[in-house]
């Protein structure tokens, strides 16, 4: 048996690699073009900080995706985390950890209940969290109406602390990027998202149990936007009802960015961070250029058809051979 | 009117046919004999142009054609009815068949009157006066919908009409209409193609029969010239397998199914001995694969017990099936078996996920050792098993479960879409495997298959056991009479 050679092919399939490239030539060439405003510590921290919440929701896109399975309603379980706990602490003085708990624990059960319906019920998992998007965005609205502020010291020190000159949310993200990784690729348990996203049929007779696999994946999902949710009011000091609007599609771009496929079984949690990573550079370079904001997302989506598209010809390749 | 010369088409590892001529007149009924995967579907496809054939011609009365597709053989007036269904459920029956082109107002929009009366006159014409041509495809039980497929067929006033097991979901009474009216289409000049694993059907209606054998046309004969043990004789009529196995069947029973009932199958009991190779026989959805998958936990039982060495299980999963140490080869490995895009270390874990919960080497260790033991041939055991040859990606399947070390291997059709020489291999693993005390449910469509393999065989017919052959009274003729409903002593004469 041998080892097969790396090659360009290869470097252009392993999308981990080929992003990181392809992340490293940009930095280089924004340094190179933008010493004063791109390469500076503090340009690097603000990037890391605004990509944090994004990546840690698109960790558990990341999961789904590999499963085969994606979720619309992310983008409303942060403004309903947030705003739960939010809610309880201005309103009813709840104490800081109880809050965050029954807006994490809200969270859980908005994954358990899409999970549910689309596994045992048979809901498409399309029109199901897009019902949800609307339902939990509804009761955001409820919670924090206009947004609230003036929160316990307690909670605003959660998101808002710094430590090694980089704020608190960026050590979050890499850490459950990192301990996810870490999980993905070495546990059995996460290894069957790849089977069941790779041939259900042929997962469920290997003895996999898809239905309640898939049911993890939703709750994992949700917690971990919860999780974005309550960070993301903590650093703003504010429950904001309209946060996190349209970003179920910027963390499904990033996922696809990442290496993920629609129907599934393909992908790398660090594929996750590299994508949100990639798209922060964009929005990054973009505004050190000043290029109009509506710009942006022109860019964004031409970036990602391209992406997919060299994956589509690449997979041509090598069916032909 | 038709005239197929050297047709020859190859699929990866099987060369589905192999020069076949066939020569097709109006106004006849031309029925097409073979075993399962002797390439009577393929013609039929390359006939009706949803398949281009590697090589060979057709002749259109006179004029070469390449029906390269559907619509331009439609063209000609050649209509198919497919064995699987075209219809859509959610569809009117009037609105079904007339799907290609409905009768339109001069506006152009759908005249959905004359739809109805054109369907009605259809539908009479074929002894269907009960089905309202308003009523939606999916509230149809299966004979009439079969019926409606074959309407569907003759509604575009075919001149080459191809039906392709007809039969096989309709009553007698259906069976008989649709007998009248071919004649009448026959006398009309329609030249009819009619594939059946039916004998007596095919002696009562054909005019002539080609046989075809592996790929290979037998040649074709007035069906006055044949009678049914002749022609069974030259559907199988390979010579003997040179190769016996012998039998390493032990005296203590593993399997005991008793009375057992689900979707698709009824009481079926029987015994496995440890070591033992039993072989479920019948034709296509006789409800073997069904019983299969009952016993693997992957749909419900209704009644009945299964005891496995001596104890009484019932399973609702597959997972449960495989911790007492049950394996099941599906039949369809694309969809059911391997992962394509994984390795395949990886997919010899898929069974072996829930033992631990980090993952871990034994995986990898048992690829390489069932690499090397069921000669996989590949660069690497990281290669995706999708880029492997058929035999090779069956055999990975049977890797991934022999890495479970079971007790019981349910095998589905092990040798489909496999080359010559990796069945014989397969062949040998399986053997090998009973020595070493493995019991084996083998079901199988290709008859020297289980006459090579199996110690006894079970012979089912719509869902029931109809009888249990040891292997030195079976024969592919007995087999084959008795999974067509042909046999019939009269001790279980059901029909």
């Amino acid at each position: 048996m041998t080892k097969q050679k790396p090659n360009l092919n290869h470097l252009l399939q392993d999308r981990v690699l080929s992003l990181s490239l392809t992340i490293a030539l940009l930095a280089v060439v924004l340094a190179l073009v933008y010493p004063q405003q791109f390469a500076t510590w503090d340009n690097f921290s603000q990037v890391m900080l605004n990509l944090s919440i994004d990546t840690i929701v698109a960790v558990g896109m990341m999961v789904l995706m590999i499963g085969g399975m994606f979720d619309l309603s992310v983008g409303s379980v942060v403004a309903f985390s947030g705003g739960m706990a939010g809610y309880l602490m201005y309103y009813h003085q709840v104490p800081v950890p109880l809050a965050i708990a029954i807006g994490m624990g809200g969270a859980i059960l908005i994954g358990l209940t899409n999970g549910w319906l689309i596994t045992r019920i048979g809901i498409n998992p399309m029109i199901q969290t897009l019902a949800m998007m609307g339902i939990v965005r509804g009761f955001a609205l409820m919670l924090s109406g206009a947004g609230l502020q003036n929160f316990p010291w307690e909670f605003i020190v959660v998101g808002q602390s710094k430590l090694l000159g980089l704020q608190m949310p960026v050590w979050y993200m890499l850490f459950i990027v990192v301990g996810m990784s870490f999980l993905v690729q070495r546990t059995t348990f996460f290894r069957r998202y790849y089977f069941i996203g790779g041939n259900e049929r042929a997962a469920r007779l290997s003895g996999i149990q898809v239905e309640r696999m898939k049911i993890w994946a939703f709750v994992i999902s949700a917690f971990l936007a919860g999780i974005a949710g309550i960070l993301l009011s903590s650093r703003l000091g504010a429950a904001l009802s309209t946060s996190g609007r349209g970003l179920e599609l910027r963390v499904i771009t990033a996922v696809i960015l990442g290496g993920a496929s629609l129907s599934g079984g393909q992908g790398k949690i660090m594929g996750a961070f590299l994508g949100a990573l990639f798209m922060a550079i964009i929005n990054n370079a973009l505004i050190i250029a000043r290029v109009s904001g509506y710009w942006q997302e022109v860019i964004l989506g031409v970036i990602l058809v391209l992406a997919v598209a060299i994956d589509q010809l690449l997979l041509r390749r090598v069916h032909r051979k | 009117m038709l005239e197929l010369k050297n047709i020859s088409k190859a699929y990866p590892g099987v060369q589905a046919l192999s020069r076949v001529s066939l020569h097709i007149q109006a106004g006849e009924i031309h029925a097409i004999c073979g075993e399962n995967g002797a390439g009577k579907s393929t013609l039929m496809n390359i006939i009706a142009g949803n398949i281009a054939p590697d090589e060979g011609e057709l002749i259109w009365e006179g004029n070469p054609i390449q029906p390269a597709s559907f619509h331009a053989a439609a063209a000609l007036g050649i209509a198919i009815v497919y064995q699987e269904r075209s219809l859509v459920d959610e569809l009117s029956v009037a609105e079904n068949i007339y799907v290609g082109k409905p009768p339109l107002t001069p506006w152009g929009l759908i005249d959905v009157k004359r739809l109805t009366q054109q369907t009605r006159l259809l539908l009479q014409g074929l002894g269907l006066d009960t089905i309202d041509p308003q009523s939606l495809v999916g509230s149809l039980s299966p004979a009439q919908k079969q019926m409606v497929e074959i309407a569907k067929a003759l509604a575009a006033n075919p001149r080459l009409l191809i039906l392709d097991e007809p039969t096989s979901s309709i009553g007698e009474k259906e069976s008989r209409v649709l007998f009248q009216m071919l004649q009448q289409l026959k006398q009309a000049g329609t030249a009819i193609i009619y594939i059946s694993h039916r004998m007596a059907e095919i002696f009562q209606i054909a005019d002539r029969i080609t046989v075809l054998k592996d790929g290979v046309g037998q040649g074709t004969f007035d069906a006055a010239e044949l009678n049914p043990a002749r022609l069974i004789q030259l559907m199988v009529g390979r010579t003997l397998q040179e190769t016996h196995f012998a039998s390493y069947a032990q005296p203590d029973v593993y399997l005991q199914i008793h009375q057992l009932s689900g979707s698709g199958f009824q009481d079926i009991s029987l015994h496995l001995h440890k070591g033992e190779i039993f072989a479920l026989a019948g034709l296509v959805g006789a409800g073997r694969t069904e019983l299969a998958l009952a016993l693997f936990g992957d749909t419900p039982i209704v009644s009945g017990t299964v005891q496995l060495n001596g104890r009484e299980i019932r399973f609702r999963h597959p997972e449960e099936a495989i911790a007492q140490g049950i394996a099941y080869v599906p039949e369809d490995r694309k969809s059911a078996g391997v992962f394509p895009e994984r390795s395949i270390t990886e997919n010899v874990q898929a069974t072996l996920l829930s033992r631990s919960f980090w993952l871990d080497a034994s995986a990898s260790a048992a690829a390489t050792h069932f690499c090397e033991k069921l000669n996989i041939k590949t660069p690497s055991i990281q290669q995706k098993a999708g880029l492997l040859s058929g035999g090779n990606q069956q055999k990975v399947v049977l890797a991934k479960w022999l890495a479970t070390q079971p007790g019981l291997l349910i095998i589905d059709e092990p040798t489909h879409g496999v080359d010559v020489g990796a069945k014989a291999e397969i062949y040998q693993i399986l053997k090998d495997l009973t020595q070493q005390g493995l019991s084996i449910l083998l079901i199988s469509s290709e008859l020297p298959e289980v006459l090579l393999l199996a110690d006894r065989i079970g012979v089912l017919r719509q869902g029931r056991l109809v009888k249990i052959l040891d292997k030195s009274e079976a024969s592919e003729s007995l087999i084959l009479s008795l999974a067509s409903g042909t046999y019939a002593p009269k001790s279980d004469y059901n029909d």
